[in-house]
C-alpha cells in the first residue's frame, strides 16, 4: 500500500490598520496613545441619529495598499452592514465593503517547497472600520465569565484594510513569506506602517487538507494570530491535528478554531459564530473611483522593494544579496538611498548601512531609521573623508561610534577623538621634526659624522618624531622631510 | 386683537421685528396656550420651559426671521442635553451630546425650544399611539388619533402651541398628520434636508420636514434648512434651492396628474368631494388635468417599501444594546443576558415585530429573495415615477381615504390598508417631496390632499401650494379641546 499524501489548502486573512490622520467615518485622531474613551465622537460611538461619512484619505490608501498587491481598483464599490451584538461594536453592525470591495485580483509571489516562484493571488482588498477593545477581569482575558469588562472605543472606526487570499498557500513556511512579502510592500506602498506590535496586522487562516486517496478535510478557520511566528506555528499545529484525525479515518469538523499562542495549540471556539447578515449601508452612497483619481494615486505610488533591489544590482553595482537586505526594511534602504544622492559611493555606503549603522542601532536597541542620530548626509561626509585619506577606515569609525553615542557633528567628533584629519604635514611636520632635532644634538651629530651607516639613528629620530604626531603623519613625508632637513 | 398665539411664523416674525411685542409675550401666549390645551392633547414628551427661557434672555440679537419664535420638536431629533427619546422606553433619559443639524440651524437663528413632542416609537406607526409616554389627540376631535408618526409636531401647530414644528417622514409621518391635523406638511425630496441628528427608523426613506399653518411658513422653514450639510453624506451638494414666497404665483399651463390605478379606490365622501374641488380649482387656474399610470407602484410599492423598512430599521435598531446610553440592566449574568433584558424591557411591542421582520427578510437563506429583490423593485418604482414625471409636472391624490379615525379603532378592512399605505410610501421609496395641504372641514374635522412632484421640485410644489391655499383658504387653530 502506498503512502498516503496530505497537501495543506490554505487561504488567509489579513487585517491592516490604514496610515490616516482621522477615522474611517469621522474626524477623531488616530492616535492611539491616549486615555480610554477620549479619542470618540457620536459617529465613532455609534450615538442615534449619527451617520457616517467617508474619509478620503482612507480610500487612497486603500488603493495604494492595493497597487502594491497587484490588484486593480474597482470603479464602483459599496459600503454594507455586517450585524452581530458585542458590547465593543457600537452601532450592533459593522460598516464593511465585503461584498463589494475597493481593490480585487492581485497577486504575491512565493517561494514553494523546490524553491520556484510562485504565485499567491489576492482575491481582494475592502475597506472596513475597526471595533473598539474590551479588557476584561476574567483570568484568561476572555468576556465569557468575567466580572467586569470595560470598553475602550478609541479603536472604533479606525481604518482597516481586509485582503483575502485564494487558497493557494500549501504550507506553513509559504503563509509566512506571503505575509512578510505583503506587508513589505504595503509599507513601502505608505499606505500602513503595519507595526506588528502595535497589533496593526492581524491574521486568520483557513486550512484544510487534500488526501492523495481523494478525499478532501472541511475549511477550518484558524483565528488570533498576532505575528508571524504565531501565523507559522498555528498552521503547523493545525496541519498536524488534521492529518492525524484524517489518518485515523475522522472527519474534519468544519469549524473556527481559536490560536492559544501560550499553550501552543488551536482550540474549538466556545463561542457559537455570530450569525451574520449584510444590507448596503443606507448611509452611504456608493464608492465611485474614476479614472482620473486612479490615476492620480498610480502616479503617487513608490518603487517597490524587489524594482528597487534590481535597481541597485544595475545602477550601483551591488551584489543581489546585498540589495535584497537593504530594500527588505523600507527605511533602511531609503536612508542608504539618501547617502548615495548626497554623493557616496554606493558600495561604501552600502557597507556602512549593513555594517556600522545596523550595529549602533542594535546595540542602541533604535527601532526606527528615523531615530537613528546619524543623518544620511553626515554618514556620507564621513565616508568622503575616508575616500579622501583624511581618516582611516579605523579613526572612522571610532568618529562614527562618538557621533552616535554624543549626537554631535563630524568636527566635534573629531576633535574629541583626538584625531587631527590627515595627519600631521607640511610645515607643522617639519617644525615638529626641527624640534625633535634639536632636543637630540647628539643624534644629530653621529648622523653628520657619517658614522650612521646602516641609518638606525635617522630610524630612531623618525620614530621620535612619529610618537611625537600620535602616528598622525605619513611615514613617507615624515623620513622624506627628516632627510630634507638634514640635508640642508 | 388676537391672541400672540394664533399669529403665524411670518406674522409673529412681523411683529417682533415691528417690537409691537417681545419675544417674551410671543412665548407666554404660546406657552399659556399649549398649558391650557396639553391635559386635553398630550403633545409633549419633554416641556423645555426652562432652556426656552434662558434663550429669550438672548432673543433679540439676530435678524434671522425665527429669532424669538417657539418651536416644538418631533423627539427623534437629538437636542444637545436635552432628554431625546424617540419615544421609546430603550433610550431612558439619554441626553445627546449635540445637535441635529436642523436643530442647530434653527437654535443659531434664535428659534425658542418649547418642547420635545411626541410620535410613534422610533417613527413606526401612523397613529401616535403607539408611544411609550401615552397617546397623543386630534386637536379638532379629542376622541380622533392626530395621525403618526409625527403627530405631536402636527398636534402643537394645529392646537396654536407654536407657529411651526419638525417632524420627520419615512412612509407618510408628517404627511398624513398634517392631513389629519389640517395643517400643511412638507415632505422635502430626500437630500434636501440633513438627516444628521435624526434617529434612524429607514435611513433610505426618513427625510425632516417642517409643519405649519400657512405654505408661506413652510417656504421659510425650508428656506433656512435646505442646504449642504457635510455630516449627512446623502445631502445634496447643488446650489440651495429658492424658496422665496410669491403670493402672485400661478398655475398657467401646469400639468396635474391623477393616478389611473388608484381612481377605482374607495374614498370617504368628504376626502372623494375635496379631490373633485381641487380639480376644479387647478383647472380654473389654467392647469391641465391629466393621468398617469403607475402599474409598478401599484402592485409591488407596499411590499417593496416594508422590505426595506424593515430591514434597514433592524439594523438601525441594533445599537440600543443598554451597553452605552439609555435603558440598562445591572445584574445581568453575561452579556447575552444583558442584551435580552435591555431589548426585551425597552422596546415596544410593534417596533419588536419590524425588527423580528427585519431580521428574517435580510436572514441569509432569503435575504436574496426579500430584501435583495426590494432594492430592485425600488429601482423601477423611481424610473416608473421619472418616466410620469416627464408628462407631468404634479400628481395629485389623496393623502389617506379616510378622515382621522376614532383612538383604538382599527379599519378591519385590509384593502382599505393597502390602498392608504399607496398613497404615502412610494414616495419615499422614490425619494420624491410630497405635500400634504389643507382643502377645508368637513364638519370638525379638516380634510387634506397630496400633490407629488419630480426630485427637486420642492420649491415649485411649495408655489402650487401658495395657490391652493389663496383658493382653498388657510386653516384656523383648533379648539385644543378646550373652547
Amino acid at each position: 500500500m502506498s503512502e498516503l499524501i496530505f497537501t495543506p489548502v490554505i487561504g488567509i486573512e489579513i487585517h491592516i490598520r490604514l496610515k490616516t490622520d482621522t477615522k474611517i467615518f469621522c474626524s477623531c485622531s488616530t492616535n492611539t496613545d491616549v486615555e480610554p474613551n477620549t479619542h470618540v465622537c457620536p459617529v465613532c460611538m455609534g450615538l442615534p441619529g449619527s451617520l457616517p461619512r467617508l474619509n478620503h484619505q482612507v480610500v487612497e490608501k486603500g488603493m495604494l495598499a492595493g497597487l502594491a498587491l497587484n490588484c486593480t481598483v474597482q470603479p464602483k464599490s459599496l459600503f454594507f452592514r455586517k450585524s452581530y451584538f458585542y458590547p465593543d461594536l457600537p452601532k450592533g453592525h459593522q460598516i464593511s465593503q465585503c461584498d463589494l470591495p475597493i481593490v480585487a485580483q492581485g497577486f504575491i509571489e512565493v517561494h514553494d517547497a523546490n524553491g520556484n516562484l510562485k504565485k499567491i493571488r489576492v482575491n481582494h482588498l475592502h475597506l472596513e472600520e475597526d471595533v473598539g477593545s474590551l479588557h476584561h477581569s476574567a483570568s484568561d482575558g476572555r468576556l465569557e465569565g468575567a466580572a467586569i469588562s470595560f470598553v475602550d472605543y478609541n479603536r472604533s472606526g479606525m481604518p482597516l484594510a481586509e485582503i483575502v487570499s485564494e487558497p493557494d498557500v500549501s504550507s506553513a513556511k509559504e503563509a509566512v513569506e506571503y505575509v512578510t512579502t505583503l506587508r513589505r510592500r504595503v509599507i513601502y506602498s505608505g499606505a500602513s506602517d503595519v507595526e506588528l506590535e502595535k497589533g496593526m496586522m492581524r491574521f486568520d487562516a483557513n486550512v484544510s487538507m487534500k488526501c492523495s486517496d481523494g478525499r478532501w478535510g472541511r475549511k477550518v478557520e484558524v483565528k488570533n494570530m498576532n505575528s508571524f511566528h504565531a501565523l507559522e506555528r498555528a498552521i503547523e499545529y493545525e496541519i498536524k491535528r488534521q492529518k492525524k484525525i484524517m489518518l485515523s479515518g475522522g472527519e474534519i469538523l468544519q469549524e473556527t478554531r481559536h490560536w492559544n499562542d501560550a499553550k501552543g495549540v488551536t482550540t474549538a471556539s466556545r463561542v457559537k459564530e455570530f450569525y451574520r447578515k449584510f444590507i448596503v449601508e443606507p448611509d452611504l452612497p456608493p464608492l465611485i473611483i474614476d479614472q482620473a483619481w486612479i490615476d492620480r494615486v498610480t502616479s503617487m505610488m513608490p518603487e517597490m522593494p524587489d524594482v528597487r533591489a534590481k535597481r541597485y544590482v544595475q545602477d550601483y553595482k551591488l551584489p543581489q544579496e546585498v540589495a535584497d537586505f537593504l530594500t527588505d526594511v523600507k527605511d533602511l534602504s531609503d536612508y542608504f538611498e539618501a547617502c548615495v544622492k548626497a554623493g557616496a559611493n554606493p558600495v561604501r555606503a552600502a557597507h556602512w548601512v549593513r555594517t556600522e549603522v545596523l550595529r549602533v542601532m542594535n546595540e542602541k536597541q533604535i527601532r526606527k531609521v528615523a531615530d537613528f542620530g546619524i543623518s544620511p548626509e553626515t554618514l556620507t561626509n564621513l565616508i568622503a573623508k575616508i575616500d579622501g585619506g583624511k581618516l582611516s577606515t579605523t579613526q572612522a569609525k571610532e568618529v562614527f561610534d562618538y557621533m552616535s553615542a554624543n549626537n554631535c557633528g563630524i568636527d566635534e567628533a573629531v576633535k574629541a577623538c583626538g584625531i587631527s584629519e590627515g595627519g600631521v604635514a607640511g610645515n607643522m611636520l617639519e617644525e615638529i621634526i626641527k624640534s625633535v632635532i634639536a632636543a637630540n644634538p647628539d643624534v644629530l651629530d653621529e648622523i653628520k659624522s657619517g658614522r650612521d651607516t646602516k641609518g638606525k639613528k635617522l630610524k630612531f629620530l623618525q620614530g621620535l618624531v612619529m610618537k611625537e604626531v600620535k602616528g598622525q603623519a605619513k611615514p613617507q613625508e615624515v623620513s622624506q622631510t627628516l632627510e630634507k632637513i638634514l640635508n640642508a | 386683537m388676537a391672541e400672540l398665539y394664533e399669529l403665524d411664523l411670518s406674522s409673529a416674525s412681523e411683529g417682533l421685528k415691528a417690537g409691537k411685542f417681545s419675544p417674551e409675550e410671543l412665548f407666554d401666549s404660546c406657552w399659556k396656550r399649549a398649558q391650557s390645551c396639553e391635559k386635553n392633547i398630550r403633545a409633549f414628551i419633554t416641556e423645555t420651559e426652562d432652556f426656552a427661557r434662558e434663550q429669550l434672555k438672548n432673543s433679540g440679537k439676530s435678524s434671522s426671521i425665527f429669532d424669538g419664535i417657539p418651536t416644538v420638536l418631533k423627539d427623534n431629533l437629538c437636542t444637545q442635553g436635552i432628554r431625546t427619546t424617540a419615544a421609546s422606553k430603550i433610550l431612558g433619559n439619554w441626553r445627546p451630546p449635540y445637535d441635529a443639524t436642523v436643530w442647530k440651524l434653527l437654535r443659531e437663528s434664535g428659534a425658542i425650544l418649547m418642547g420635545k413632542v411626541n410620535m410613534d416609537e422610533f417613527a413606526m406607526g401612523n397613529t401616535c399611539g403607539n408611544s411609550a409616554f401615552g397617546a397623543t389627540r386630534n386637536p379638532h376631535d379629542i376622541s380622533r388619533v392626530p395621525g403618526g408618526s409625527s403627530g405631536g409636531s402636527a398636534a402643537a401647530v394645529a392646537a396654536g402651541y407654536v407657529p411651526f414644528s419638525l417632524g420627520s417622514d419615512t412612509g407618510g409621518s408628517i404627511r398624513q398628520p398634517a392631513s389629519y391635523c389640517g395643517i400643511y406638511g412638507l415632505k422635502p425630496t430626500y437630500g434636501m434636508v440633513s438627516r444628521y441628528g435624526l434617529i434612524s427608523y429607514g435611513s433610505s426613506l426618513d427625510q425632516i420636514g417642517p409643519f405649519a399653518r400657512t405654505v408661506r411658513d413652510l417656504q421659510l422653514v425650508m428656506q433656512l434648512l435646505a442646504q449642504h450639510d457635510p455630516m449627512d453624506s446623502s445631502s445634496f451638494r447643488e446650489k440651495n434651492p429658492d424658496f422665496t414666497h410669491n403670493p402672485n404665483v400661478n398655475l398657467k399651463g401646469k400639468r396635474v396628474a391623477l393616478v389611473k390605478e388608484f381612481q377605482s379606490f374607495t374614498l370617504d365622501a368628504p376626502i372623494s368631494d375635496a379631490m373633485k374641488h381641487v380639480e376644479k380649482i387647478l383647472e380654473d387656474e389654467g392647469a391641465i388635468i391629466t393621468e398617469v399610470s403607475l402599474p409598478i407602484i401599484s402592485k409591488y410599492a407596499v411590499a417593496c417599501y416594508y422590505a426595506l423598512a424593515m430591514s434597514e430599521a433592524h439594523t438601525n435598531l441594533e445599537r440600543y444594546d443598554g451597553v452605552r446610553y439609555g435603558y440598562t440592566v445591572q445584574d445581568a449574568k453575561g452579556i447575552k443576558e444583558m442584551f435580552e433584558r435591555v431589548r426585551s424591557y425597552g422596546f415596544g411591542s410593534e417596533v419588536k415585530s419590524r425588527i423580528i421582520a427585519g431580521t428574517c427578510l435580510t436572514e441569509p437563506s432569503r435575504c436574496e429573495e426579500y430584501y435583495v429583490a426590494a432594492t430592485k423593485v425600488r429601482t423601477l418604482i423611481a424610473q416608473e415615477f421619472a418616466r410620469a414625471f416627464e408628462n407631468t409636472d404634479f400628481i395629485l391624490q389623496p393623502v389617506t381615504p379616510s378622515l382621522a379615525p376614532k383612538i383604538g379603532e382599527v379599519d378591519e378592512d385590509e384593502m382599505k390598508g393597502y390602498e392608504t399605505d399607496l398613497y404615502t410610501l412610494p414616495v419615499n421609496l422614490a425619494g420624491l417631496p410630497g405635500l400634504s395641504f389643507f382643502t377645508g372641514y368637513a364638519g370638525k374635522l379638516p380634510v387634506g390632499l397630496q400633490l407629488i412632484g419630480a426630485r427637486w421640485s420642492d420649491p415649485e410644489l411649495l408655489n402650487a401650494g401658495v395657490v391652493l391655499e389663496r383658493r382653498l383658504g388657510s386653516p384656523k387653530i383648533a379648539d385644543g379641546g378646550v373652547e
